[in-house]
């Protein structure tokens, strides 16, 4: 490829860094804990979730809660991260449904996982995202999610979730649903 | 407690009232003060403006006169030339000449408000105004020096006078030394957001630690025909119900 | 695309304080956004901790960035990716071109991403015959418009709804109206089918994680990932200077960059891609190309001051709390780095030359460096820009008047002779208008501390 760019840049790099006076040690203070709430995870990430606009259930029949949920939202074509449609198709379709590896509880985010499903698109284009969890997969803190993905190799693709889209491009003014979806509902599966 | 005025170049000049007010609080809490009269400036406009070499020349002078002081501490009635001598030490990096002999008077000089509160404890000199005040932090004291709860303790002992606090009082007024003058419609637009929060305060009269702000604030109020007054805090403290 | 220039910093903030309407629109937008951010920090009672944290892995990085960017480099391309050097702003066009046009690509999508405005990245794509989008909601509004960004992080900050109303009716066919969802659904619309015929998605980048490989995008509306996850190519471009050592440093700087940028815990996405796809059937882009930018970083590594430069985050935090931001906005500042971090950043990366200005176009009143996640003292910057500037390219006059000031501020009797030669000069002469045209100015005293002291 380029190595003489390569080279040069690594070696201007060296000359300026070889260049400078010595400093000393920025001080680091550890970060203190932070002392975390008395809820559990699980109410806590339902708080979290509601307070970005999402819609949290927690309930121990999933099944019948997404089906509801479907329902409700009279949803015609849904597509599943198990057996996503192909990239234009999903452009039209109404509703996307897929599962969370884990979920952070003080911020309400979900932790999608490449490895583990097709999460990518169905996640993102339809206007609804659905996403099941298992109560046991929710840990406390963003912390504690990154150390869990640092369990094994990483994935080529994770993607965190904190509500619905939104922008505030337009004055400040928040709009909810720009390019991904507009609503995120998350079924808390306290079964499992 | 002895203690050796530095008066700086500006107050010298063009405001000396809080020259001798700062002298007679000073006194009146039971220092002796000295004033030497070889002292001129801190260098703040060369350094500010990126004459390094020229900012040096004087600042080796500040130090040299100051050095031979007996006194327990230099105290300024301004936060900015007190953060300057304070940033003497990078002035004098890698110097091994200057640099022990400036973190040496760096330490030994305060801001008054500082010194008031923080070395002599006084928060309560003695003083009374009557009317309704309010408070502006001047930047350098408040980010350089953290000066923020002192002048407030010492404006709420002043026996009659009705602080309010002011809107975004930590804001800028935009005086930033020459920036006033090379970039003086901006300046302007800033100052009068500062304008702006002093009338909505209602007050007779916005107090300050630099004469810099002071000239900023005061010179815009008086252009507006405003019957705010401009006050240092040392002016305040010297106020008495005798006078 | 109109740019003011850099060089013009003082006309270009005259027009802008004219302009009541971008004054109107800078102040709600800096306060709102100054009020949240203070808030978000508020709210995390070891922030302090976590700036100086933030800062000591920057500088550690920094230190020794030709190893940690060996480092990501190797990780990355173990993982799939390709990886390009670029010295400077015409290399990194030229690659990226290159790539483009090498797989017959029409169709460009883009995320925000301003070391792509910093290289001009757009106009070089244009040039070579391709079609470029961009698509967070901000960029898309200013390129309808032909403008340059205003604010790093809102680069549509200072327009406001009726003039993005107005736009996108003359340009997208939009039905009048004031309302900023429907203006939202519009660009959405419209957006929608660029994304499904992209041929290659740009990217920025916020980390890139030198233990792991993984460069990390952070946002709220969504198109980063359809950038990054539609397209057949993903180009993600970022200064040298992006990379952090672990992927648990996340954690500290994953809390601080929403918070400083826009108040929030967290952005509504975060993208963590490690190389390319596991199987080919999986989703998402077939090739990962990275281009590193250096166009000057290097350079600022010769000095702890000015290395501290190469610590920001791109959060915008100081833009919001300068008062010199908040009256003139970022146009005026002729870059696409504007504010306080762009009046240091842009004589470094665009030569003194192009920007000797924007040093001086400040108060030094330490508001930036407050709330500076990573805790770069900006002041420092600016007075340590203005030694190396005033010296060499102050004006002849101002040389000489502060060797004059020199010579009577080190001998008593010059300082003397100054006062009384300031009284008569000040009554004889017109004062520096500069000053007086909007503020009174005190008489110089009669009688000088110096000499009150000598009568008691």
């Amino acid at each position: 490829m380029n190595n003489s760019a390569r080279e040069s840049i690594l070696g201007s790099i060296r000359t300026h860094l070889a260049a400078s006076p010595p400093v000393d040690n920025y001080p680091v203070n550890p970060a203190n804990p932070v002392i975390l709430s008395k809820t559990d995870p699980v109410n806590q990430f339902k708080e979290s979730v509601e307070a970005v606009s999402g819609h949290c259930i927690i309930t121990t029949n999933a099944t019948n809660v997404l089906d509801q949920i479907l329902a409700d939202l009279n949803a015609k074509r849904i597509a599943y991260s198990d057996n996503p449609p192909n990239a234009h198709d999903i452009f039209h379709f109404d509703v996307g449904v897929s599962t969370a590896q884990a979920a952070i509880a003080e911020t309400g985010t979900l932790v999608l996982d490449s490895s583990c499903e097709r999460h990518r698109l169905v996640s993102l284009v339809p206007p609804v995202h659905i996403a099941i969890v298992n109560a046991s997969a929710i840990v406390e803190t963003l912390d504690d999610a990154l150390a869990l993905l640092q369990q094994k190799e990483i994935s080529s693709a994770i993607t965190f979730i904190t509500g619905p889209s939104r922008t505030a491009d337009i004055e400040l003014t928040l709009a909810i649903g720009v390019h991904g979806p507009q609503e995120l509902y998350v079924i808390v599966d306290g079964s499992k | 407690m002895k203690v050796s005025l530095f008066v700086t170049c500006l107050v010298d000049q063009m405001w000396t009232s809080i020259g001798v007010s700062s002298v007679e609080v000073l006194r009146r809490v039971g220092c002796e003060v000295e004033f030497d009269k070889r002292q001129t400036c801190c260098a703040q406009p060369a350094f500010n403006t990126g004459y390094r070499d020229e900012a040096r020349l004087v600042a080796r002078r500040f130090i040299s006169i100051f050095e031979e002081s007996k006194a327990d501490a230099i105290v300024s009635p301004s936060g900015s030339c007190t953060a300057m001598v304070h940033h003497y030490p990078q002035l004098f990096a890698g110097d091994s000449k200057w640099l022990p002999r400036a973190q040496s008077i760096a330490a030994k000089t305060h801001e008054l408000s500082s010194f008031l509160v923080r070395v002599l404890k006084k928060e309560d000199v003695g003083a009374s105004w009557e009317g309704r005040l309010t408070w502006n932090d001047a930047c350098h004291g408040l980010r350089d020096l953290n000066i923020k709860s002192e002048p407030r303790a010492l404006i709420r002992n002043v026996r009659g006078a009705e602080f309010v606090e002011l809107e975004n009082a930590d804001a800028c007024c935009g005086f930033g030394g020459t920036f006033s003058v090379k970039y003086p419609e901006i300046s302007l637009a800033i100052l009068d957001q500062k304008i702006d929060a002093v009338e909505r305060a209602g007050v007779q009269a916005v107090v300050s630690g630099d004469a810099s702000c002071l000239m900023q604030i005061g010179g815009r109020l008086s252009r507006k025909g405003s019957k705010v007054r401009v006050m240092h805090l040392a002016e305040l403290l010297n106020e008495s119900s005798q006078q | 695309m109109n740019h003011l220039s850099s060089e013009t910093f003082k006309e270009n903030a005259r027009a802008a304080l004219a302009d009541v309407q971008l004054r109107g629109a800078l102040k709600n937008a800096t306060s709102l956004f100054g009020e949240r951010r203070r808030q978000a920090a508020a709210g995390l009672p070891n922030w302090e901790d976590l700036r100086s944290q933030a800062r000591a892995i920057k500088d550690e990085v920094l230190l020794h960035l030709d190893r940690y960017l060996e480092e990501f480099v190797a990780n990355a391309e173990s993982r799939g990716a390709k990886v390009h050097w670029a010295r400077d702003a015409a290399e990194a066009n030229s690659i990226i071109c290159g790539l483009a046009t090498e797989r017959a690509a029409r169709i460009v999508v883009k995320s925000k991403s301003m070391t792509t405005e910093e290289t001009h990245l757009n106009n070089a794509l244009e040039a070579a015959g391709m079609q470029v989008v961009e698509t967070d909601l901000g960029e898309y509004i200013i390129q309808l418009a032909n403008e340059p960004p205003s604010h790093i992080i809102a680069p549509a900050i200072h327009k406001t709804r009726r003039q993005i109303g107005e736009l996108f009716t003359a340009e997208l066919g939009m039905a009048p109206t004031d309302d900023v969802d429907q203006m939202t659904s519009t660009a959405r619309m419209k957006l929608r089918d660029r994304f499904a015929a992209a041929d290659v998605g740009i990217s920025g980048v916020n980390f890139a994680i030198a233990e792991t490989g993984t460069i990390v995008i952070v946002e709220n509306e969504g198109n980063i990932r359809l950038t990054t996850s539609l397209p057949r190519l993903h180009i993600a471009v970022m200064g040298i200077e992006k990379v952090i050592p672990r992927f648990s440093d996340l954690d500290v700087f994953l809390k601080l960059l929403p918070r400083s940028g826009t108040g929030q815990r967290l952005t509504t996405y975060q993208s963590f891609i490690t190389g390319t796809k596991r199987a080919p059937q999986d989703e998402g882009p077939d090739e990962l190309h990275i281009v590193l930018l250096d166009n000057g970083r290097s350079r600022m590594l010769a000095h702890p001051v000015t290395r501290q430069s190469l610590a920001c985050i791109r959060c915008g935090a100081c833009l919001n709390a300068c008062p010199v931001y908040q009256q003139v906005g970022g146009h005026a500042y002729g870059s696409v780095y504007p504010g306080p971090i762009g009046a240091v950043i842009t004589p470094q990366l665009m030569g003194i030359a192009k920007a000797a200005q924007l040093p001086y176009a400040s108060s030094l009143c330490g508001a930036c460096r407050e709330v500076c996640p990573v805790k770069i003292d900006i002041p420092q910057l600016l007075l340590h820009l203005r030694g190396e500037i005033s010296p060499r390219k102050g004006s002849a006059a101002e040389r000489l008047a502060f060797k004059i000031w020199a010579r009577v501020m080190t001998s008593p009797s010059l300082y003397k002779l100054s006062s009384v030669a300031g009284r008569i000069l000040q009554r004889v002469m017109p004062i520096s208008r500069a000053w007086t045209s909007g503020r009174d100015l005190r008489p110089i005293e009669s009688k000088s501390f110096h000499e009150l002291w000598s009568n008691e």
